[in-house]
């Protein structure tokens, strides 16, 4: 890797005033964003280290409201008991990101403020209509998630947690690339008090999105039998190396189908 | 105190920007590993206040006032971790370059996660052993025997290595700490095909820390070929050090030297060079045909790209198809695939006190290394000394020269040492990968399934370079061929130069690409007779009163020294039908079951020889040398069970050093199966004329028949009379005897070795899913002389097999660039993808080989991926006949047929 100044912050304050000279960069898990210094797709000549920051971490649960801090690595959201019992689609969301090495530094910050149209959390937190809290001010999922690797974030904005309702019922299948393991297409599914949600994950061209003819089929009944025989259109969808959109479009319907079987349990 | 590694205090600071991993090298702890930089391989897997992290993406900083423990701080009170022992108890390793790593992420796993391998295992890679012995250790299942006197041989003995393998001082080609160390890089062509026009060195030599620009002005104007044979006709002497044109995307244009190794990228960023870009061809077909760019002028131009055509026919296949029933004909073809040894290619070159050249490296050929270096420099042989210590893996990857002619080149100029890593990238886009060939198979048979004709055309795509081009095609021509006797038989094959990667040599060398495509076709031709596959087979396959011919019909020096082809496939048809494995999914899957053959000689058809020194030493034990190297395929355990047992000793009385022009005699190169059949044989007929010399020297002091004596562990033995040998060798020594012989083995008559691979397996009908259910495999390698490291090398034979047939593919873009050259896309089987396989052996002596041993290492791989193409038929119906069977491509053909 080539020098860059590394700069250790001890609050979220402290963190953004650091962001404005230069051209910084926040360091989370550093899961991603190390491997693409190595690779000089960024090259930031600050990094603001925001893991020390402990306002940043934890879960908090009230009611069924669920507040997740921007630091959380994957590993304590998958294995937090409270969590399990009231939205175990998460947990298990975060137990299949990446390898135990990854799932012990990635975070769910990093994992959002990154938005690859691969990674699972997304699709989460736009199915269940979640809230991304910043240092500024509170973000819609619907209006958080922009593009490929596009969020609504300002330069030297910081993600400081995600908040959302559990839904009634929710479920995440994912087909993992072979090589990569991240989602070559996940499907959340939703049920909560405004109907049915669906949102998939590496399998747009612009990111994560809401399935509609999906969501229309589930708000009749919730059940993968109402998936039986649809066909989502393969327009607007991902082709690359590892598939074709007409691939993921047949995906789709698939994991659609194993994340209502989740759901139901 | 601020940095604490394996419980001591690191006094220097990071670097701004260092990550963990250099840190902790810079550090001296070369026990941390590097298999690819980015997160992927976990070959860098460390401890973080107890919690594994993969140290290449952790900031230095980080570890600030935290516990950093390696492999190399697991000892307690001077014993291993229990899983470090675990590790040695189940040989859960062969080169040993990810156990570093490995051993770090299972010591932190608990009861919980070790019931889940596939999943917490994801994130570390091992390319030789297939999974299986790391399985083991987990579980802690013990596979090594104890080391016996006189029964060394066929005795699952561990590998010396083992200690250092596991506690992470084990020292590769990269672990060693150099004063004045200069660092090496290169800028790699981004055009498939150009000229260079101009370099404007001038930023570059800017950048402070550079130290030297090296451009296709400053090499000798010197043609080679990097490929490692001997006999260097055999390869076209068709590349430069440094060329001014560049055929490749990813060929060699600059070097540049610096005092860091960032210094030294900068200062290939910042290299300008004007090219002018050249008309590429990357399909052989294309390339071959009229007005297509031409790749090389150097003496070949009527022929245009064709490098080398080679064909036969035996019979008449014209009549033989009249004859047959029934005729099929199909085109098959294998994909390109990189041999991902966890330790990239490297070398460390400097002028030694001694005044003369000294090269470090990683490489399965360090004598051919040798001559090549010493004819481009022209260095007298005595003045350069090449070798290697450990090696991370091979696989035929290495069997080429291309990091030490630039280091060494470099420190001739600068009289500095000088090192070279590649990167994970550069292995992809600058090294060799296995040949892309495309194979039309023609079969006619009677109705009774007996073969009458069988036709075999293949166009190979040997790339920019042409090293191992012929060589791959006479092999793809050779054996898959003579596996079946049949009359009539042709074949004709064209090795074409295109704009693409070089192919080179790789684990199976032609033979497996042509044995795909064989393989699926006598499944093909059996389903159109109503036969089964093993049907088929057995009614065709060589038998041991055959002839083993090709197409070719001049005699040749293979025989059958065993035969055991219908053993394995009795083996595998009795294994299958067992009922062991698992259960189709439920759901929508499809079950199906396939079977292959491979047929492999022990040894390749051109010049090999190895050399073989022994000496016997004042306290009673031996030394061994062997100019062969040892590179994970365990020959340097395998070599000392054949002396220990010629010598009645035990293992552990041998000590053997390996690959090193100073220090062992000369090898042709560990490659093409040589390692067991022919340095094997020189270390065996070694040992003999050591145990000779002792035993007739006995004999003489004493006055009795030679017959009389012999050798028991640590003494000669006559009857009840017992002389210790530290007593004969200080009586012999004092009397002016010797105790030391060496020996040379030539490769000729050559043996021939065989392989049944079975599998079944389930395929989702909608997501194209693939999950292996049950795998088998039985190989005739003769009398295994270390039958648990055996089972280790076809288990991870058959894992790379699974990896070439359902995951690993080289994908590239309309302009010859690579699109998936890392890890992360580039996918070789993980924990998860590797089905345990089942290993059997025919047993079989072979009269050839040293101590009925016959050649293991490569050809279990050829019968793997058609197994799974026919076992893919026989669930669906459908051939697939272009590998890989990635989900999405069964998904494509799937939804094509229904
Ligand atoms: C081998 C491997 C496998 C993986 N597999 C998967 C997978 O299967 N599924 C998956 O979803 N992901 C996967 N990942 C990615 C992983 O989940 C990362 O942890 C995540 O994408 C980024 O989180 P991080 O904390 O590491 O962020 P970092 O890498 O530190 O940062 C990522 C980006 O977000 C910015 N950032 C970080 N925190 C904040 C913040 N609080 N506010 C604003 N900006 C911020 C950074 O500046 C940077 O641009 C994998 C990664 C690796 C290395
Ligand atoms: S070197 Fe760190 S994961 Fe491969
Ligand atoms: S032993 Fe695992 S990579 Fe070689």
């Amino acid at each position: 890797m080539y020098s860059v100044n590394y700069h250790r912050a001890n609050s979220v304050d402290d963190a953004a005033k650091m962001a404005e000279a230069g051209d910084a960069k926040f360091l989370s898990g550093g899961m991603t964003l190390i491997p693409a210094m190595k690779t000089r797709l960024a090259a930031p000549s600050d990094l603001i280290d925001l893991t020390h920051i402990s306002e940043l971490k934890g879960i908090t649960i009230s009611g069924r409201t669920v507040t997740i801090g921007a630091g959380t690595i994957h590993y304590d959201v998958a294995t937090h008991t409270d969590l399990k019992a009231l939205c175990p689609a998460l947990c298990h969301l975060a137990s299949h990101i990446g390898d135990p090495a990854v799932r012990h530094r990635g975070t769910i910050g990093g994992s959002v403020a990154n938005n690859d149209p691969a990674a699972d959390y997304p699709s989460a937190l736009l199915a269940m209509g979640a809230t991304i809290i910043t240092n500024q001010r509170e973000i819609a999922a619907e209006d958080f998630f922009t593009g490929l690797f596009e969020t609504a974030l300002e330069e030297g904005e910081i993600v400081t947690a995600v908040t959302f309702e559990v839904p009634e019922k929710s479920g995440y299948a994912k087909f993992p690339n072979p090589a990569s393991r991240y989602a070559m297409t996940g499907v959340f599914v939703a049920k909560g008090k405004d109907g049915v949600r669906v949102a998939v994950t590496g399998a747009g061209d612009n990111g994560v999105f809401r399935s509609e003819p999906l969501e229309t089929a589930l708000a009749t009944s919730f059940d993968a039998k109402a998936l039986e025989g649809l066909s989502v259109p393969s327009d607007n969808l991902m082709g690359d190396l590892h598939a074709s959109p007409e691939y993921r479009a047949n995906l789709i319907v698939v994991m659609a189908k194993r994340a209502v079987l989740a759901a139901n349990g | 105190m601020s940095y604490t590694i394996d419980s001591k205090a690191v006094s220097q600071e990071p670097r701004p920007g260092q990550c963990l991993r250099t840190f902790i090298r810079d550090a001296g702890v070369f026990g941390v590993k590097k298999g690819c930089d980015q997160g992927d391989c976990g070959a860098c897997t460390v401890w973080l206040d107890g919690v594994p992290v993969h140290s290449c993406l952790m900031p230095a900083h980080r570890a600030k006032d935290k516990q950093v423990t390696t492999v190399q701080g697991l000892e307690h009170d001077g014993h291993l971790h229990p899983v470090q022992q675990a590790f040695c108890d189940a040989q859960a390793f062969q080169c040993g370059f990810c156990a570093a790593g490995m051993i770090m992420t299972v010591a932190a796993l608990d009861e919980e996660q070790r019931a889940d391998l596939p999943r917490n295992l994801k994130g570390n890679l091992c390319r030789c052993t297939g999974y299986r012995a790391i399985e083991d250790a987990v579980h802690g299942i013990r596979s090594t025997d104890d080391d016996i006197a006189g029964a060394a041989c066929g005795a699952s003995l561990p590998n010396p290595f083992t200690q250092g393998i596991v506690t992470g001082h084990a020292r590769y080609t990269m672990d060693v700490a150099v004063e004045n160390l200069l660092h090496l890089k290169v800028l790699r062509s981004p055009h498939a095909h150009a000229r260079i026009v101009s370099i404007d060195q001038s930023k570059a030599r800017a950048i402070p820390g550079v130290v030297e620009v090296f451009t296709w002005e400053d090499v000798p104007r010197k043609l080679f070929s990097s490929a490692t044979h001997e006999d260097h006709l055999v390869d076209p002497d068709d590349m430069y050090v440094l060329d001014n044109v560049a055929r490749f995307v990813g060929q060699r244009v600059a070097a540049v030297v610096a005092e860091t190794e960032a210094a030294a990228e900068a200062g290939c960023r910042a290299l300008q060079v004007e090219y002018e870009i050249l008309p590429a061809v990357f399909d052989p077909v294309e390339a071959m045909q009229d007005g297509a760019p031409i790749l090389h002028s150097k003496g070949n131009e009527a022929k245009g790209n064709i490098f080398v055509t080679i064909k036969g026919e035996v019979g008449n296949v014209e009549s033989g198809f009249a004859e047959a029933a029934v005729v099929h004909e199909k085109t098959y073809s294998t994909s390109r695939v990189q041999h991902a040894h966890l330790e990239t290619h490297g070398s460390i070159a400097w002028r030694g006190e001694d005044g003369r050249l000294h090269v470090r490296t990683s490489t399965q050929a360090p004598f051919i290394a040798h001559q090549k270096l010493c004819y481009l420099f022209g260095i007298f042989p005595h003045d350069l000394h090449v070798f290697t210590e450990r090696v991370g893996g091979g696989f035929g990857g290495k069997q080429e020269m291309v990091s030490e002619d630039l280091c060494l080149m470099a420190t001739m100029k600068l009289g500095r040492p000088v090192k070279w890593e590649f990167t994970r990238e550069e292995q992809f886009i600058g090294a060799t990968t296995r040949h892309q060939m495309t194979t039309k198979v023609k079969l006619g048979a009677k109705a009774d399934g007996t073969l009458t004709a069988l036709e075999v055309h293949v166009v190979s795509n040997t790339g920019a370079y042409g090293g191992h081009g012929s060589e791959t095609l006479a092999a793809s021509l050779g054996s898959p061929l003579s596996a079946y006797r049949c009359k009539n038989k042709k074949a004709d094959g064209h090795a074409v130069y295109t704009n693409m990667i070089p192919g080179g040599g790789f684990r199976g060398y032609g033979a497996s690409q042509s044995t795909f495509a064989i393989e699926c076709a006598m499944d093909d031709l059996a389903e159109k007779l109503g036969m089964d596959g093993f049907a088929i087979r057995r009614k065709n396959m060589i038998g041991p009163d055959d002839v083993i011919e090709s197409v070719w019909s001049d005699p040749s020096d293979v025989s059958f020294g065993s035969y055991g082809l219908d053993e394995c496939l009795d083996l595998v048809e009795a294994a299958l039908a067992n009922g062991e494995g698992l259960p189709a999914p439920e759901g929508n899957w499809a079950e199906g079951t396939g079977i292959a053959l491979s047929v492999l000689e022990s040894g390749p058809p051109t010049e090999h020889r190895s050399g073989g020194e022994m000496r016997l030493l004042p306290d009673g034990s031996y030394h061994l040398a062997v100019g062969s190297t040892e590179m994970g395929n365990g020959s340097i355990n395998s070599h000392r069970q054949i002396a220990a047992s010629i010598l009645g000793t035990r293992g552990n009385n041998v000590d053997i050093i390996n690959a090193d022009t100073d220090l062992t005699p000369y090898d042709t190169g560990t490659f093409a199966s040589t390692g067991t059949v022919v340095a094997g044989q020189a270390v065996a007929l070694t040992a003999k004329a050591l145990h000779d010399n002792i035993v007739s020297y006995a004999a003489r002091i004493t006055d009795t028949p030679v017959e009389d004596w012999s050798l028991v562990d640590d003494a000669v033995m006559n009857g009840n009379r017992r002389i210790e040998l530290t007593e004969l060798y200080k009586i012999g020594t004092e009397a002016g005897h010797r105790f030391d012989a060496k020996r040379k083995a030539y490769l000729s008559p050559r043996t021939i070795a065989f392989n049944v691979q079975g599998v079944r397996l389930a395929v989702h009908r909608v997501t194209g899913e693939v999950r292996v259910l049950h795998s088998v495999h039985a190989a005739d390698i003769g009398r295994p002389i270390n039958p648990m490291q055996c089972r280790g090398q076809l288990e991870g034979a058959v894992a790379m097999g699974y990896g070439w047939a359902l995951t690993e593919h080289m994908v590239y873009d309309d302009h010859g660039k690579m699109l998936n050259p890392a890890l992360r896309n580039y996918h070789i089987p993980a924990f998860a993808d590797t089905p345990r396989t089942k290993i059997m052996f025919a047993d079989t002596h072979d009269t050839i080989g040293p101590l009925g041993a016959k050649a293991q290492g490569e050809c279990a791989i050829n019968a793997v991926a058609p197994a799974v193409s026919n076992a893919l038929a026989n669930a669906t119906g459908v051939r697939f006949a272009h590998l890989p069977f990635s989900p999405d491509r069964i998904f494509d053909q799937l939804s094509v047929t229904a």
